[in-house]
C-alpha cells in the first residue's frame, strides 16, 4: 500500500480577475522510504505540490492521502497535530529558531510532541551525531554554516520520527561541496529510517542522487521516472 | 491517525523561548524598559507629591479645623449663626471623657463676631479655646512674634495675627472691642486687650482669626441665652492619633448623644466639603495626567512587540509549520508581554522608587516655586513636601502599570496567531 497518494489533485489562485492554474491534474503515489525530486522550471508549481503534501495549503479538487488519512478533511488544529507528527520540512534557509542551539532547535519538534525529556535529548543527540555536528550542538545557528544550519534541520525532521520528510530546495543555498554531503546524509537517513523523501531541486547534483525524479511544467507532470 | 494526539506544551519551553527573544535585541528591550521605567518614575514622583501635598492640606486642616471628628449644632453647617450652639457641653464632655477615645477632646467656642477698634472694624472669627491644652497653641504658640500666647486664667486676653493687628492698627495691650450680633437682632459687645500677635504665613489665620480662652468666648453665648453653668460650647473637636479610627469612634459617640437631636457627629470630610471637592478636582487632574503617561507606555511596547513579531513572521510561519498551534503562539506572546511587564514594573520601582525616596527623605521646598502661598480651600500645604507612597497607592500604580503592559501585548499576540504558515515563510 502506497504511503501517499495524490488523486486528480489541482490548485488554482486567484490574481484579481486573473486565475492561475498553479497545479493541474496532479496524480502521483510515493513509497515507503523512497528518495524522489521534484525537478522543473520556477513556477512550475514544486513549492506549491509540497505546500499541498504538508498541509500548509489546500488542493481546489482532489484528495491527498496520508496513510490513508484524506488532508482535506482535517481541521486547522488537526492539521497542526498531522504536521508535527507525520511530516518533517527542511526549508530553502532560516530553518531554525535563531534564539535555540542546535540541539534545543532538533529538540523542539518533539518538544512539541510532548516526548520526555530524556527520549529528546536522547534521539536529538543521535541525530545530531549522524549529520555531524555533536561536537557543534551547543551552538546557536548564528555560528554555523549555511550548510550545518541544514544539516541541524536534516537532524530536527528526523528526530521527530515522521513517516514523510519535505525538502523545499534544500541545498539552494549551499555550495557545491556542502550540497553534496547533505544530500548524502539525507539519502542514506532515508534508507535508515526507512522515511520517505520529497524534495524540489533546480539543482543538478540532488537530481543525480534521486532515486526518482518528478518533472513538473506549467503545473503539470511532465515525466515521472525511476532513475 | 495514531499519534496525532492533543499536545500540550510545557509552559517552562515558552518561558525560555519568550525570555531569549525579549533579548534578541538587547538595546530596544532595554529602551522599551528604561522608556516605561522613565514613565513610571514621573508618575510614582507626581502622586508621592501630590498625595503629600493633600495628606499636609488634610492634615493642617484638621489640626487649623475642627479636628477628625466634630460635635457641633445640627444646622451650623448648613446655616452658621452663634445662637446654634451645643447647650450642655460639660454634659458632653464628661460621657466623651468617659469613652476609650484614641485622642484628644478639646472644647471650642467659634464665633462670627466684629472686632472694631478706634481706627478700624473688621468680621473675624473668633475662636475661643483652652488656650494650655488646645492643639492651635502648637500650631501658632512658635510663631508668636510679640508678646505671649495666653494662660487659662486669662479672662480678656486675645491672640491675633499680624494681618488682623495691621487691619485693626492695634499692638500688644490695645484694646478691641469685640461685637456680636445676637439672634433678635441686639448685639452683644465685650473687651479684649491684645496678648499675642503671631505671624504663620497662612493669611487665613494671620488676617481673620482672634483667638481668646473659653470663658470670654462663653460671654456671647450666654448672651445668647445660654446656661453658663452647663459651660455651652458650639464645638466639641476630637483630634483622634490616628485617621483610621475616625469611623469606629463616630460609632462610639453617635449612640451616647442621640438623646440630644440637636447635636450632630461630623467627620472632617463632612466638616469640610469644599477640600474634599478640591482634592477630587485634583486627583482627577493628576489620573488624567497618569493616563497620558500609560498611553505612552502602551504604545511603545505595542510598537516594540509589534516590530518583534514583524521581523519574525517567517520564524513564526516556521514554527506553524512545524506544528505548533495558532493558540500557543498567541501564549508565546503572550508571555513575553508578560515578561516584559514584570522587568517594567521591576525597573519602574526602581526608578521611581529611587525618586520617591529622595524626595520622601529630602523633600521638596515649594515655598520658592509658590511664591504666593500655597493656601487653598481653607487650609494650607506644608512649604517643603516629603514624597508620601501608600501601599494602596503602591498595589494601584504596580497593578495599573502591570495591566496596561500585559493589554500592550494583546494586540500583537493576535496579529502573530493569525500568521499563514504558507504566506510567511515566502517573507
Amino acid at each position: 500500500m502506497s504511503l501517499l497518494k495524490l488523486n486528480d489533485i489541482s490548485k488554482l489562485y486567484h490574481q484579481g480577475e486573473i486565475e492561475l492554474h498553479a497545479l493541474t491534474d496532479i496524480n502521483l503515489q510515493f513509497e515507503k522510504a523512497e528518495f524522489t525530486a521534484l525537478v522543473g522550471p520556477s513556477g512550475s508549481g514544486k513549492t506549491t505540490l509540497l505546500n499541498l503534501i504538508g498541509g500548509l495549503d489546500s488542493p481546489t479538487t482532489g484528495k491527498i492521502l496520508l496513510n490513508d488519512t484524506n488532508l482535506s478533511e482535517l481541521k486547522e488544529q488537526a492539521l497542526s497535530q498531522f504536521r508535527l507528527f507525520q511530516i518533517g520540512f527542511i526549508f530553502q534557509a532560516y530553518n531554525l529558531v535563531p534564539v535555540l542551539s542546535a540541539l534545543e532547535n532538533v529538540e523542539l519538534v518533539m518538544v512539541l510532541q510532548n516526548r520526555p525529556v530524556s527520549e529528546r535529548r536522547n534521539r536529538a543527540e543521535h541525530y545530531l551525531n549522524l549529520v555531524g555536528l555533536k561536537e557543534l550542538m551547543h551552538r546557536r545557528p548564528s555560528a554555523l554554516s549555511g550548510g550545518q544550519q541544514q544539516r541541524v534541520a536534516v537532524a530536527r525532521a528526523l528526530a521527530a520520527n515522521p513517516k514523510l520528510v519535505l525538502a523545499d530546495e534544500p541545498t539552494a543555498n549551499l555550495d557545491s561541496e556542502n550540497a553534496t554531503a547533505l544530500l548524502d546524509i539525507m539519502h542514506n537517513l532515508a534508507k535508515e529510517e526507512e522515511t520517505t523523501f520529497i524534495f524540489s531541486t533546480h539543482d543538478v547534483r540532488v537530481m543525480e542522487r534521486a532515486e526518482r525524479i518528478i518533472t513538473l511544467e506549467d503545473g503539470r507532470i511532465k515525466s515521472d521516472h525511476k532513475a | 491517525m495514531s499519534n496525532a494526539k492533543q499536545t500540550t506544551l510545557p509552559l517552562s519551553t515558552f518561558i525560555m523561548l519568550a525570555w531569549r527573544n525579549l533579548w534578541r535585541h538587547r538595546r530596544r528591550t532595554l529602551i522599551t524598559l528604561f522608556s516605561i521605567a522613565l514613565g513610571f518614575g514621573l508618575a510614582v514622583f507626581s502622586i508621592g507629591l501630590q498625595d503629600s501635598g493633600h495628606n499636609s492640606m488634610v492634615k493642617n486642616a484638621i489640626n487649623m479645623g475642627d479636628g477628625h471628628i466634630t460635635l457641633q449644632h445640627k444646622d451650623y453647617l448648613a446655616s452658621p449663626a452663634n445662637y446654634r450652639y451645643i447647650a450642655n457641653g460639660k454634659k458632653i464632655l464628661k460621657t466623651l471623657s468617659e469613652q476609650n477615645i484614641q485622642g484628644k477632646i478639646v472644647p471650642r467656642i467659634a464665633l462670627q463676631v466684629l472686632a472694631s477698634t478706634a481706627n478700624n472694624s473688621v468680621g473675624v472669627r473668633l475662636q475661643g479655646l483652652s488656650p494650655a491644652s488646645d492643639p492651635f497653641r502648637a500650631l501658632l504658640e512658635k510663631n508668636i512674634t510679640k508678646g505671649h500666647w495666653m494662660t487659662d486664667t486669662e479672662t480678656r486676653g486675645l491672640v491675633i495675627g499680624e494681618g488682623m493687628a495691621k487691619k485693626l492698627k492695634v499692638k500688644i495691650g490695645s484694646k478691641i472691642i469685640i461685637i456680636a450680633g445676637k439672634k433678635g437682632g441686639d448685639s452683644e459687645s465685650h473687651l479684649g486687650r491684645v496678648r499675642g500677635i503671631f505671624e504663620s504665613g497662612i493669611a487665613e489665620l494671620d488676617g481673620y482669626l482672634i483667638i481668646s480662652g473659653l470663658e470670654f468666648s462663653r460671654k456671647f453665648l450666654v448672651a445668647e441665652g445660654a446656661d453658663k453653668t452647663l459651660e455651652p460650647l458650639t464645638r466639641i473637636a476630637i483630634f483622634l492619633d490616628n485617621e483610621e479610627f475616625i469611623e469606629p469612634t463616630k460609632a462610639i459617640i453617635t449612640p451616647l448623644i442621640k438623646t440630644d437631636t440637636d447635636i450632630v457627629v461630623l467627620d472632617w470630610q463632612q466638616m469640610m466639603p469644599q477640600l474634599v471637592q478640591y482634592i477630587i478636582v485634583d486627583d482627577v487632574s493628576a489620573y488624567i495626567m497618569q493616563v497620558f503617561i500609560l498611553l505612552v507606555i502602551l504604545f511603545g511596547i505595542i510598537n516594540t512587540v509589534l516590530m518583534s513579531i514583524l521581523e519574525r513572521t517567517r520564524e513564526f510561519g516556521l514554527l506553524r509549520a512545524l506544528g505548533l498551534k495558532r493558540q500557543y503562539l498567541m501564549l508565546l506572546i503572550f508571555i513575553e508581554t508578560l515578561l516584559l511587564s514584570l522587568m517594567a514594573v521591576a525597573f519602574g520601582w526602581a526608578v521611581g522608587g529611587s525618586i520617591h525616596w529622595y524626595v520622601a527623605v529630602n523633600g521638596i521646598d515649594f515655598s520658592g516655586l509658590i511664591p504666593e502661598g500655597t493656601t487653598f480651600a481653607g487650609t494650607f500645604m506644608d512649604p517643603v513636601i516629603y514624597s508620601e507612597l501608600s501601599l494602596e497607592r503602591v498595589i494601584q500604580l504596580t497593578t495599573i502599570v502591570f495591566l496596561t503592559t500585559l493589554a500592550s501585548g494583546i494586540y500583537p499576540a493576535i496579529k502573530a496567531s493569525r500568521i499563514q504558515p504558507i504566506e510567511a515563510l515566502k517573507t
